[in-house]
């Protein structure tokens, strides 16, 4: 593969010359300072409040104590589910329809199509943040507040996900097409069976992104959503800073750390297929 | 390559399955945690949505419990208990509910929105809320549940009483006093809670020189409360008409003597060091963390957390009354909380149905045990009887606090709060001003006047778009 | 407003000639009521009201400024269509990707077909929002109101000084600065800017942006909002998250892009922080932060004996803690983009460099960084998007704000204002604004990164 910036493949040259120690040591201070936040959240996640307070740095006795206050106490559960269900929603719809912009962009010819692309390349700069009131305004005047529908809907379009795949295919050989049109197969047999199979790295590149970018989707839950039964995990977290009229820090860092597990894995996952799908949208 | 597909393929078939699946159980099924319901045996059950603006286990679990009950003993009706995370979610969702056709019967709203909530109309331009007492109609029971409405103590009767109208049911009512740690109290030779200012002023002197001195002296959430609290004592008027009470309130008051002398102290105690401000407005939770944790001596509070404290604290936790100006006369403190507001538009039988719960969820037994629970004062006179029979008074004299102080108070408009238009705006902008003042250290006269400017503004333009 | 039209109906032809070769006379007409018409879309759409008897001098202008904007993005639009006309491929077409000869010959309507779906979604919601924002800004109004009162510009005013005259000279003054300063750095050689000069007259035109701002916002006082706090606030907060993020994400890319064993399992220790929600960062450093039990506080005091002030009284402190949070969860995105960077440097360089004897930090300041410009400049945009929104989940996990609105940034105090206080008119005007430095930042980019390419030199 052409250009895969990080696969370490491609230049097989020798490892860096000279001493590897010092590198290693220092990677390795660099990584556990990293992980910091991290790993002291998981301590004390194992701590009850007397324990926090001692400033004990072994585990304490409160896992499972806490792990009930968070999942079954305030049903995290629900929560989880709620984010996953938007996540996926919103990651496979705006990768179909990124998909299909994509296709339209590169292998049609239209009138209008120029006007067409400065409309969807505007919106490059049209955070949803800076009309977040109107949108909560519209959006409740639909009747949807404390639906799915508000929090996946609205998040189904990606400007970035149709240029990255306007991009990509872009850039994928002219034969392609023309052996299929000699097939006489249609555009959605031809991105099924042709297009879809060789993009799997930009479609996991963008199914990464997206799946991070919704899992952790903060704001517009916590203003469409108010329903406690309906509200995402991100949000949810805000209901552990308090339970029974105090702050209890053990439940809460429990539940950052269970509200990160699915976007980790994801990106864990998926990391090699992301980074060489990153690498072609990076290509220019 | 293979095993990326795989995966993939996997992700993307479960992602399917979940969404399938949760488009079909979001008409059928409603998501079990805080809402319980009991299906009636035999025909439909009328629903009737209830929305709470709690969260926690305990209270929450106090709503769901006696819908649980109110279904069984009702078994036509199946009250739907609903969870928000705050007032302003639930009374923000209650309005959109409305104009979008499927609003809740009841729900659940705070004492600084009163004239918000009565303001409120639908895009139909029809008033949201109906008072409870027309809806009751002079009955004195309803599908034999007795009424309590008249039985309301005083105190939260007077506040919520609007043009001569009982609009909403009082539910979690409290009023502030003060939470004394005697064991370092007495440790600095203080044997009584201090009663005002000057006591404060003395006790602290006296606690912060011992020895082992905690890391301050006293502490209290800036939250506006506690100010419109001090107005009430010490007998001034936050805003005109008094109070918004025999009119609309146009304008507020809050370069008053009395909010000089209460910010000044305020300042003053931080100045020395015996106040601590934990640096967030109207932090309930670090306020009491500090107390609880022995790093203050005494904590100015609201009494719905008596209880707690009670069970809480390792050492000898005493309340007392709300430290007052000792320079002018006691007027009287008022009361905060939330009421039960009724939505309009329903049917005769739904009505009923929210009614009958309203009082049942107010009797005399569910009162006594909702103030046990918590600290908020029974609301009714027969369940503070009650109580008093049982030997609860007794049994925790801290409890009796909040009920004494507001029935020591006089029956004046200072004394019975504001009816305030955009309140929780003006709030902000109180407990804003405050904060520039305790953290930024600026001239409390020049910012008092700046927050009087921003309130009357933001008090004008609200009455424009509800005004007459 | 008659002044503005006139203005406009002068200044169209003067655009239309000095972008065209020798136009028509058409073209000139065309341009003249091209402009007039731009400028006039604002007072239609605004009732005049600028104009009215009680308006001041701040109004007028606010009206004159928009009119102009229109006016000139009416003439862009022009200029595009006349370069279609003309059949010159303008960059922008060359954009659009007409990028094969070939494709699906089909009906007109399966493209459309295809699209319809992103285009309904991006009008409904992102196109109608965008406009109503511009509607609710001029309104009094809360939600659930049964009514709403117009206000002009009313919003937009009290956020700035009251002096009309300052609110002209100040940006001029920065304009002028800014041509000042690419003048001087010309002066020797004319025509090429040095890269060092471009650096220079960069940093020149950013501080009078800066500067130019801070002047322009109303520090409070009377009837005028205290807007010039909030955008200190934002700017300090957003300058620290993005210097942290980028200067410690490039730091550790460099020592961690070299090939070693074990390399790519470093990497992924390095970067899993993108996967961490900006909520969960602010979780984990309210933890470590906190006054009470947090390890920050404890160590500091019991270790090194020094009392840290609290984060929640102290302005700097809480700042700073945002900055950090926010920094360290940006880390691993920047990390991961300066890794990609750093394998495309080539490595005859640097041994060349090494052969010379350079130093590393030589190597690194003449050889690197240079070749990372490119990337450079992508996170500083993306990671400024970061600093400006994704940061309010940061915040209100860990200070709401606080103290004294010393971490208040523009998008919290949006949310503050609009729906916490339900002043949903004042809300809009300064989202409004942000959408304004949202579009002055892409714009931004898109010039510089046009002509960072003519220079890049690989």
């Amino acid at each position: 593969m052409a250009g895969a910036g990080l696969s370490p493949g491609v230049q097989k040259k020798t490892f860096f010359r000279g001493r590897q120690w010092p590198y290693h040591l220092s990677l390795t201070v660099t990584a556990v300072v990293i992980a910091f936040p991290l790993l002291y959240a998981a301590l004390i996640a194992t701590q009850n409040n007397t324990e926090i307070f001692a400033f004990q740095l072994t585990p304490g006795s409160a896992l499972k104590s806490n792990f009930d206050a968070v999942w079954f106490g305030r049903d995290f559960a629900g929560a989880m589910w709620n984010s996953t269900i938007q996540t996926f929603v919103v990651t496979i719809g705006k990768t179909v329809l990124s998909l299909l912009a994509g296709l339209a962009f590169v292998y049609f010819k239209f009138r209008g199509k120029w006007v067409v692309f400065f409309f969807v390349l505007v919106t490059l700069m049209m955070p949803t943040e800076v009309m977040i009131l109107a949108m909560f305004r519209l959006v409740s005047g639909f009747g949807w507040q404390d639906s799915m529908l508000a929090i996946t809907v609205p998040f189904l379009a990606s400007a970035t996900g149709a240029f990255l795949f306007r991009q990509h295919f872009a850039n994928l050989p002219s034969e392609l097409l023309e052996a299929s049109q000699i097939d006489g197969a249609s555009p959605l047999q031809f991105l099924t069976r042709v297009i879809i199979p060789i993009s799997w790295n930009v479609i996991a590149a963008l199914f990464v992104i997206q799946f991070v970018y919704t899992w952790n989707m903060f704001l517009w839950p916590s203003l469409i959503i108010r329903d406690e039964n309906k509200q995402v995990v991100q949000v949810a977290l805000q209901t552990l800073t308090n339970i029974d009229g105090a702050l209890t820090y053990g439940p809460l860092m429990l539940a950052a750390i269970i509200a990160s597990i699915p976007p980790a894995i994801v990106f864990l996952l998926m990391q090699k297929p992301f980074m060489s799908g990153f690498a072609i949208g990076q290509n220019k | 390559m293979h095993k990326k597909l795989l995966l993939i393929a996997t992700v993307l078939a479960f992602a399917l399955i979940a969404a399938a699946c949760s488009s079909s159980s979001e008409d059928t099924t409603t998501t079990a945690g805080s809402t319980e319901t009991t299906a009636a045996a035999g025909g439909e059950a009328t629903t009737i949505d209830f929305w709470v603006a709690f969260s926690d286990e305990a209270r929450l679990g106090f709503a769901n419990d006696r819908a649980a009950e109110f279904n069984e003993k009702h078994p036509e009706y199946n009250i739907q208990v609903t969870s928000f995370s705050s007032y302003n979610d639930v009374f923000d969702a209650a309005v959109l509910a409305v104009d979008s056709g499927e609003p809740p019967a009841l729900i659940h709203f705070f004492e600084a929105a009163t004239r918000q909530a009565l303001d409120a109309v639908g895009s139909d331009g029809a008033p949201v809320f109906k008072s409870v007492t027309d809806a009751i109609g002079g009955r004195s029971e309803i599908l034999g549940e007795p009424v309590v409405l008249d039985d309301v103590v005083d105190a939260a009767r007077n506040y919520y009483t609007v043009d001569g109208s009982f609009y909403s049911m009082p539910w979690n009512t409290s009023t502030t006093v003060m939470f004394n740690n005697m064991d370092m109290l007495n440790e600095a030779g203080i044997t009584e809670p201090p009663a005002t200012w000057a006591d404060v002023d003395a006790a602290c002197e006296a606690v912060m020189a011992l020895a082992d001195a905690p890391k301050a002296c006293i502490t209290w959430p800036n939250h506006s409360w506690f100010v419109e609290q001090s107005l009430g004592q010490q007998g001034e008027l936050l805003a005109n008409n008094d109070n918004g009470r025999t009119g609309r309130a146009t304008e507020v008051y809050l370069e008053s003597d009395g909010m000089m002398n209460y910010i000044n102290w305020w300042k003053d105690l931080n100045d020395k060091g015996y106040y601590t401000y934990t640096g967030i407005q109207r932090d309930w939770d670090g306020t009491s963390n500090a107390y609880l944790a022995g790093e203050v001596a005494m904590l100015v509070y609201s009494s719905s957390d008596t209880t707690f404290f009670d069970e809480n604290a390792d050492f000898t936790n005493v309340a007392s009354f709300m430290p007052r100006n000792q320079d002018v006369d006691y007027v009287g403190n008022l009361i905060g909380g939330a009421t039960i507001w009724m939505l309009d538009g329903m049917d005769q039988t739904t009505e009923d149905g929210a009614l009958a719960f309203l009082n049942f969820f107010s009797n005399p037994e569910n009162a006594a045990a909702w103030h046990k629970l918590t600290g908020y004062i029974p609301i009714t006179k027969s369940a503070e009887a009650l109580l008093a029979d049982e030997g609860w008074y007794d049994e925790s004299p801290n409890s009796k606090v909040a009920s004494d102080q507001l029935a020591a108070a006089k029956n004046t408009p200072a004394s019975l709060g504001a009816l305030l238009g955009d309140f929780v705006g003006i709030r902000d902008i109180i407990t804003g001003a405050i904060e520039d003042i305790l953290v930024n250290d600026v001239d409390v006269a020049t910012r008092l006047a700046q927050a009087n400017t921003d309130a009357n503004k933001a008090l004008t333009e609200y009455e424009s778009l509800y005004g007459g | 407003m008659l002044i503005g039209l006139i203005v406009a109906a002068i200044l169209g032809p003067l655009y239309v000639w000095q972008n065209n070769d020798r136009p028509s006379a058409k073209r000139y007409g065309l341009g003249s009521a091209i402009a007039v018409l731009g400028a006039a879309v604002t007072p239609i759409a605004m009732g005049q009201c600028a104009f009215a008897a009680e308006t001041t001098g701040v109004d007028h202008l606010f009206a004159y400024t928009l009119m102009a904007g229109g006016a000139w993005l009416a003439l862009i639009a022009l200029q595009s269509f006349f370069d279609r006309a003309d059949g010159k491929k303008s960059e922008s077409a060359a954009m659009t990707g007409e990028i094969r000869t070939g494709g699906f010959r089909m009906g007109w309507w399966v493209p459309w077909a295809l699209l319809s779906p992103t285009l309904i979604v991006l009008i409904v919601f992102l196109y109608l929002p965008a406009i109503q924002t511009f509607t609710l800004s001029t309104k009094l109004t809360r939600l659930g109101a049964p009514k709403s009162v117009d206000v002009c510009f009313g919003n937009f005013t009290e956020l700035f000084i009251t002096d009309p005259w300052k609110l002209v000279a100040y940006p001029l003054i920065a304009v002028g600065l800014i041509y000042g300063a690419r003048f001087w750095m010309n002066r020797s050689e004319p025509g090429t800017l040095s890269r060092k000069g471009a650096d220079v007259a960069t940093v020149v035109a950013m501080l009078s942006v800066f500067v130019a701002l801070y002047a322009m916002f109303s520090p409070g006082g009377g009837e005028q909002v205290a807007y010039r706090p909030v955008y200190v606030t934002t700017v300090i907060i957003s300058v620290g998250i993005v210097a942290f993020g980028m200067i410690g994400g490039l730091a550790v890319a460099y020592l961690a892009f070299r090939r070693i064993r074990g390399g790519s399992l470093y990497r992924t220790f390095l970067i899993w922080p993108y996967a961490i929600s900006p909520a969960v960062a602010g979780v984990l450093f309210f933890m470590i932060f906190d006054p009470t039990a947090g390890i920050f506080t404890h160590t500091m005091s019991s270790v090194f004996g020094i009392d840290v002030p609290n984060y929640r009284h102290n302005a700097f402190m809480a700042q700073s803690a945002i900055i950090l949070a926010s920094g360290w969860k940006i880390l691993g995105y920047n990390i991961l983009f300066y890794l990609a960077g750093l394998q495309t440097v080539s490595h005859d360089q640097i041994e060349a460099a090494l052969l010379d004897g350079a130093s590393t930090w030589q190597r690194f300041v003449k050889i690197v960084l240079p070749a990372l410009s490119p990337i450079t400049f992508f996170l500083l945009v993306t990671n400024l998007t970061y600093a400006f929104f994704e940061v309010y989940a940061t915040i209100d996990f860990m200070t709401k704000g606080a103290p004294a609105g010393k971490t208040s940034v523009a998008i919290y105090e949006i949310i503050r204002v609009g729906v916490n206080n339900g002043d949903l008119g004042r809300g809009a005007a300064q989202s409004v604004l942000l959408f304004a430095a949202v579009i002055a930042v892409t714009l931004w980019q898109f010039r510089t990164s046009g002509s960072r390419v003519s220079y890049g030199g690989s």
